[in-house]
């Protein structure tokens, strides 16, 4: 079972606590990457290796998809058992504590060093995670992750799904429902087309991205608290929805909002409907998502953002039998982000954080990949990201800002990773940009190019 | 008399009727229950095999005759021991629970 675990940086934590809010917004999408991790207690749980629920960690085959669905309760290993009679209660737990490990290594290059820092960056680690991933009752189960960042020197709670599944038959047909509570809009997915799951599986936390993202993208993830519900009818017609409010783990309680870049007013509302189809050799997923966030910058009342973001993505998985059953996966999403920054236009002493109160931002990114086996897979994916040129939001800056304003970003990312087995994973992961920050050349005003961060990564990952 | 006693002949035959069948209408949800948990995941509801992960996986169809012509025996050890990519389930369920299950595929073709 994958895990996309956006890590937060230093810088990232910094921004958080001094800086505006809609630069807090950018450095946290600069500094989260994508971290993907599987996890062998569910391996451990149900005597499956971890190619029945993955064509390669963390991406899910259709078992994996419904074993996540059902609550990440099946299992063929013994358990304490106490029946329901009377007035007595049952009990089923397992009797191995479901805990995991991983451990990953990397190395880092980008072809120009930034400014005044080492270029080729050894992270020992990078990020070690616990997890809590398995049954927990009939019917309850979890993947539960706390990470440590090497960058923040501290462990750290990261993505957390809890849910209660059930089955029961509505029309004649079977409905697959749970309960679920999060901290991650789209880390209760069963695809690798949204965000939390979506490529880059892992990547380097050292090298600079682009700025510009749209929330939905990794901005709220592991900042929200939010409770849901799900479904799927007939195998095919899945429904989500869940309700955010931001948490800000290790920011004061009762929440003031102070220094924080989004403090979510009332509830966000995230929707999710995806239709699926499953033959002997071909998988297909459509479907869309999206998320409403009312925010103050800075504080809980006062006057707000609001961030409108709605998405479409694919998935479609080939088993190729004449390929020894290799698998040919290709995945896209759309996310357009509509936004009014009514509450970081305003001047609050250190001038405005937007020049304009109306944005609009569109992602779009796709990638095609190939298992061959379970030992190798190779994925090329492009991305791309443009959206309203603001001055203010998108400041200049060394490295990481922006020359004229445009959010405007597009690259290509190949990776390659090798699994001599199937619960460790060495890859080598190359990502190029032909724009970033809106520009070409000099995009920062200090002379740096979209080339100069063109990066090497490799990965040693041990998940046991 | 000779009414009391059939009174009381005829209570005891509906009383023993009604604990018998409470018993097999019992065992057969148990079955159930046991088939829902461990085996829908791959097999679906109707033992068919057409759930999307059994697709996947080409679980075989339990109502089939190359499963239905095979002794309870080896119904069982396939069970016990798991077949294929099915996992063995000999360490969660018990004998008489992998008995159960055997009962109830051998009834899937008559749903």
């Amino acid at each position: 079972m994958r895990h996309s675990k956006p890590v937060l940086s230093a810088a990232g934590k910094i921004a958080v606590k001094n800086l505006s809010p809609i630069f807090v917004i950018a450095c946290l999408l600069i500094t989260f990457k994508p971290v993907a991790h599987a996890v062998p207690s569910y391996s451990r749980q149900t005597g499956l290796p971890c190619a029945t629920c993955h064509f390669a960690p963390p991406e899910l085959t259709p078992f994996g998809r419904k074993f996540k669905l059902d609550g990440y309760v099946f299992t063929t290993k013994p358990e304490v058992t106490d029946e329901k009679k009377g007035h007595n209660a049952a009990l089923a737990i397992l009797e191995a504590f479901p805990l995991s490990v991983i451990f990953d290594a990397s190395f880092t290059e980008t072809k120009s060093p930034q400014p005044g820092t080492q270029n080729g960056n050894f992270l020992f680690p990078q990020a070690a995670s616990l997890f809590l991933a398995g049954k927990w009752a009939s019917h309850v189960g979890s993947f539960v992750q706390v990470t440590y960042d090497s960058q923040g020197d501290h462990f750290s709670w990261d993505n957390t799904d809890i849910r209660y599944a059930n089955a029961t038959s509505v029309f004649g047909k079977p409905l697959s429902y749970g309960v679920m509570f999060n901290n991650n809009p789209t880390v209760e997915d069963l695809w690798n087309s949204t965000p939390a799951w979506g490529f880059p599986f892992t990547g380097s936390n050292v090298a600079p991205g682009p700025t510009a993202g749209a929330l939905i993208n990794g901005g709220l993830a592991q900042d929200v608290a939010g409770v849901g519900a799900y479904g799927m009818w007939n195998e095919h017609i899945y429904l989500a929805g869940t309700i955010y409010r931001s948490e800000h783990i290790g920011g004061a309680q009762p929440n003031a909002g102070t220094g924080f870049g989004i403090n979510i007013r009332g509830v966000a509302p995230y929707w999710r409907v995806a239709y699926q189809t499953v033959k002997e050799n071909n998988s297909l997923e459509v479907g869309m998502y999206g998320i409403h966030v009312k925010s103050t910058p800075n504080a809980v009342t006062g006057p707000e953002d609001s961030f409108t973001d709605w998405a479409a993505d694919f998935q479609y998985d080939r088993t190729i039998p004449q390929f020894n059953n290799d698998v040919l996966s290709f995945r896209g999403s759309y996310i357009r982000e509509n936004s009014s920054l009514a509450g970081t236009i305003v001047d609050t002493g250190n001038g405005p954080g937007a020049a304009f109160t109306r944005h609009h931002l569109n992602t779009l990114q796709g990638n095609v990949e190939y298992h061959y086996g379970t030992k190798l897979s190779g994925t090329v994916g492009l991305f791309g990201v443009n959206g309203t040129p603001d001055p203010i939001l998108f400041p200049q800056a060394a490295v990481t800002g922006s020359a004229n304003g445009d959010p405007r970003s597009n690259g290509y990312i190949l990776n390659l990773s090798w699994w001599p087995q199937q619960n460790i994973d060495l890859a080598v992961q190359y990502t190029g940009y032909w724009r970033f920050n809106g520009l070409q050349t000099n995009y920062d005003g200090a002379g740096r190019d979209a080339s100069a961060n063109n990066t090497v990564y490799l990965l040693a990952r041990f998940v046991f | 008399m000779r009414l009391i006693s059939r009174v009381v002949a005829a209570s005891v035959s509906i009383g023993f009727l009604t604990l018998t069948l409470t018993g097999v209408v019992s065992a057969q949800n148990d079955a159930e229950k046991i088939y829902k948990t461990n085996c829908v995941l791959c097999h679906a509801p109707d033992g068919s095999g057409s759930s999307p992960s059994g697709k996947a996986l080409k679980a075989e169809d339990l109502r089939s005759e190359l499963i239905q012509k095979k002794t309870d025996a080896e119904l069982a050890a396939a069970i016990t021991n798991g077949k294929g990519k099915m996992p063995a389930f000999g360490k969660k369920l018990k004998p008489d629970q992998i008995a159960q299950l055997v009962a109830y595929i051998r009834a899937l073709p008559k749903k």
